[in-house]
């Protein structure tokens, strides 16, 4: 019942990211899902545009890695394993 | 532009529950607005068209602490639209079961909670380094607690043996004797927190509360009585509705409840304590009294006081129950026949505070409509001022710390978001 904290927790670290890196833009985010995490890939996508709307993640691509391993120790949790920010330079 | 990859593995948490929006003009405090963003879960609607016997367990998973509560005022409400009555020992385990969610609900706030609060640390890991018995002693409450629920319930968190008319299943005598010395332990470990409560510095602050709890004939109240306020209501359950209407603010997804011509009231141990101290039993009385505790507590930091008393009581009140238990001929008794629809209004005492259920059953025992009243929402606009308080004295302080001074106020009542870590987001708009 908490995915809407959850999910603004996660607009709320990309912003972080951002700022840390320095990144005018997100240009890819992984988020992994546990398999009772009660937040089905579905539900994700369909909040993600507006969820990251007016932050550097705006447009950016979403990978959505499902587990269906309830015994998991972080099956109830939404992890979000890494962000690809872009750069003016050239990749590191 | 290129990219670079940077691996977080970050877990998403459930935090900023809340946001606290204040608005100050000249230097003076002109606004205080608590918004609770958890979104609404419409179980009332879901409840529509359900068995009415199935409310109870329907509504035990709104809240994974205090289940029981739930349960206690859905079967209350049905059996009242149904005409039936449930009396003898089938009463008095309900009671010893609701006892078990005081205990385990109580120390988990005190200690997991309130406490870190007092004594300067962010949360009970921190406060276990320095004060390992302490964090033990609630441990071994809530272990307490939890074996009564299993005992009773089938399991410790959303017990499953509760039902319309009783239970499922009655325990022996032989059942529950072994939760006599857990029960007995229990109550030293009471005692040890209410006077490790007694001793922690409080914040000199009095609020001017409307206190509002149940009050029976004989006994601290959990799942009877008439309502009562320190300001002078008595009424019977069944008009709660006309006293009392919960409202929808722009600013927050919760609804809060007042007084219907009045203004915000406060539910809750406090409200209980105040309403109900003659009722306590006797070894309870006198930790009252050795304790010094004034009569009627107005400071909302001394709840965690008050709240120590109520788990003393709990447990003295459990092994009463327990020692007098005879078991029930049957487990759950049946309504009467010819039901021909009807609406059934209940309220218990949840930890929190009272907790208000009507149904509308139809002639084949189908919900037509369902209201539920939680204790968070009925305190959140009386926590509201609370909060307002706390603002106004301390406005000159930096954001950062009128933050936690704020989610220190909120947290002495207890409401569902305050175990969120770090769950007020505070936006002050000094003009």
């Amino acid at each position: 019942m908490h995915e809407e904290t959850l999910f603004r927790d996660l607009r709320a670290k990309l912003v972080e990211v951002a700022e840390i890196e320095h990144a005018p833009r997100i240009a890819r985010v992984e988020i992994w899902l546990g398999a009772l995490s009660h937040v089905t890939e579905d539900h994700l996508r369909s909040e993600w545009s507006e969820l990251v709307k007016g932050t550097p993640a705006e447009g950016s691509a979403l990978t959505v890695v499902v587990s269906e391993e309830p015994s998991d120790p972080r099956a109830r949790s939404l992890v979000m394993r890494s962000v690809a920010v872009a750069t003016e330079g050239k990749a590191a | 532009m290129s990219e670079r990859t940077i691996h977080l593995d970050y877990l998403a948490r459930v935090e900023g529950e809340g946001a606290l929006k204040v608005r100050v003009h000249d230097g003076a405090v002109e606004d205080v607005e608590l918004a609770i963003w958890e979104p609404p879960r419409f179980f009332e609607a879901l409840l529509r068209g359900r068995a009415c016997r199935e409310a109870p367990d329907i509504t035990a998973r709104i809240c994974g602490i205090c289940p029981v509560a739930y349960q206690m005022s859905a079967c209350h409400a049905v059996e009242r639209a149904l005409g039936l009555t449930v009396t003898g020992p089938l009463r008095d385990l309900r009671r010893l079961l609701y006892c078990g969610e005081w205990i385990e609900s109580h120390a988990l706030h005190i200690y997991l909670l309130h406490a870190p609060d007092f004594l300067g640390y962010p949360d009970a890991i921190h406060l276990a380094k320095d004060h390992p018995e302490a964090v033990a002693t609630g441990l071994a409450l809530k272990k307490a607690g939890n074996a009564i629920v299993a005992q009773l319930g089938g399991r410790e968190i959303h017990p499953v043996n509760v039902r319309v008319g009783g239970f499922y299943c009655a325990p022996s005598r032989d059942e529950l004797a072994p939760l006599v010395p857990v029960l007995e332990a229990a109550f030293e470990s009471a005692e040890r927190t209410a006077h490790f409560a007694a001793d922690l510095p409080f914040p000199k602050v009095e609020e001017d509360y409307e206190f509002v709890a149940l009050r029976g004939p004989e006994e601290y109240p959990m799942n009877e009585g008439e309502v009562v306020s320190s300001r002078g209501l008595r009424i019977p359950q069944e008009r709660y509705d006309e006293e009392f209407e919960e409202v929808q603010v722009p600013y927050s997804h919760a609804l809060q409840s007042r007084r219907r011509g009045g203004g915000p009231y406060l539910v809750g141990p406090l409200a209980r304590y105040a309403l109900n101290r003659d009722r306590l039993l006797p070894r309870t009385q006198r930790l009252v009294a050795d304790l010094g505790l004034e009569p009627v507590v107005r400071n909302p930091y001394r709840s965690i006081l008050v709240r120590s008393v109520e788990v003393a009581y709990a447990c003295e009140e459990a092994l009463r129950l327990i020692r007098a238990y005879t078991p029930p001929a049957a487990a759950w008794v049946e309504p009467p026949e010819g039901f021909a629809g009807g609406i059934g209004r209940a309220l218990t005492e949840a930890p929190r505070g009272i907790l208000y259920h009507r149904y509308d059953i139809a002639p084949d025992g189908g919900i037509r409509e369902a209201k539920i009243v939680a204790p968070t929402s009925q305190n959140q606009s009386r926590i509201e001022e609370d909060v307002r308080h706390v603002v106004t004295a301390q406005i000159d302080r930096p954001e950062a710390e009128l933050a936690e001074a704020c989610e220190r106020a909120i947290r002495n009542h207890d409401p569902c978001i305050s175990c969120a870590t770090h769950f007020l987001k505070l936006e002050v708009d000094r003009g």
